[in-house]
């Protein structure tokens, strides 16, 4: 029903749809992997997040020319593109985030606390995606939206928490310091992207109605 | 969803020794509604204060702040759950025993405490995912 409303080729819409939940589903399975990076002190996983990565510039492609080549009416384009340019982005925090975790001695002190974010940043994702199943199902996104703006704020909390510790670990260096640093702040920053995306899905279903 | 899954793992306490007022300057600095009483022996001797508690007990009874000790107000033993807990049945428990907060235990060690905004937090989550009960 939503995509008899957009007037259009039904098949390209159909397809830019499909592969914009295949993109977010590889955006769970990268958070998942990252969590579990995290978790188990696990560089072999790590190193998947930028595979996953790169599967997923992949298909963000893909969404953006077929959106280009006349899928949706043009008012919709660019909100569609700029949401898949969101999700893009949160890949891109994981990946910087993976390679730094990969180049210094990630602090035990901070792990669970670090696996904690990653691992609601995994739950937002998953959330992230029902909501752009309901908006694609023309439903109300209020609940979904709230709960991804819960998880945001827990995050929030978390975050404080992590560089009020970090500060007490010794380091060897200035990189190495820098490069903790680095990583707390793109591991902090994946939930404020993907709450953006969600208020990006609230607009897109807004104008359509 | 578990109780681990949403519950606070930063436990903010305050020893059973101090005074009140001690808590109270913890409590504001922090912005919190709880801490976690320490007495001496395993974790599970602990106990809670509240704003409740300090209210109820201290400051409208016009007694000195400063004068009381935590352990003369401080309710014991916590409540303590398993963090495996499914979510409902720890909400369900926090009305049975008028609680507004379950410590999460694993085995003798408390391991965080879910609060009435974290258990509400958690089961909004749940009707997002289309998990609650109708």
């Amino acid at each position: 029903m939503f995509l008899k409303k957009l007037i259009g080729h039904e098949d390209r819409e159909k397809e830019v749809i499909r592969d914009m939940d295949s993109h977010l589903r590889l955006l769970q399975d990268g958070c998942k992997a990252f969590h579990e990076a995290i978790e188990r002190n696990d560089h072999a996983r790590m190193r998947r997040v930028k595979e996953l990565e790169r599967e997923a510039d992949t298909i963000r492609r893909d969404i953006v020319s077929h959106i280009y080549e006349g899928a949706f009416l043009p008012y919709l384009r660019p909100e569609l593109s700029k949401f898949v340019e969101l999700v893009d982005q949160v890949f891109d925090l994981l990946e910087y985030a993976s390679a730094c975790y990969l180049e210094i001695r990630f602090p035990d002190s901070l792990r669970s606390e670090a696996a904690r974010v990653a691992f609601l940043n995994q739950e937002m994702c998953g959330m992230l995606r029902l909501t752009l199943q309901a908006t694609t199902a023309g439903e109300d996104l209020r609940e979904k939206r709230l709960a991804i703006r819960i998880y945001e704020k827990r995050i929030d909390d978390l975050k404080f928490g992590l560089m009020h510790d970090a500060k007490a670990i010794p380091v060897e260096d200035f990189w190495e310091g820098k490069t903790l640093s680095d990583f707390l702040s793109r591991l902090s920053s994946v939930s404020d992207v993907i709450e953006d995306a969600s208020d990006h899905l609230g607009i897109i279903s807004s104008i359509i109605k | 969803m578990k109780v681990f899954e949403f519950m606070t793992t930063r436990l903010e306490s305050v020893d059973s020794r101090k005074s009140v007022y001690d808590a109270v300057e913890k409590m504001v600095d922090r912005r919190i509604r709880s801490l976690l009483v320490r007495f001496p022996g395993d974790d599970l001797q602990d106990g809670v204060i509240t704003a409740r508690d300090i209210v109820y007990k201290v400051l409208a009874q016009g007694k000195d702040p400063q004068a009381v000790q935590v352990s003369e107000i401080a309710s014991r033993p916590i409540s303590c759950v398993s963090k495996d807990l499914p979510l409902r049945e720890a909400a369900q428990l926090m009305e049975e025993d008028g609680v507004a907060r379950l410590f999460a235990c694993d085995g003798n060690r408390i391991v965080g405490v879910l609060s009435m905004m974290d258990a509400m937090a958690a089961m909004l989550i749940l009707r997002a995912r289309g998990e609650h009960v109708s």
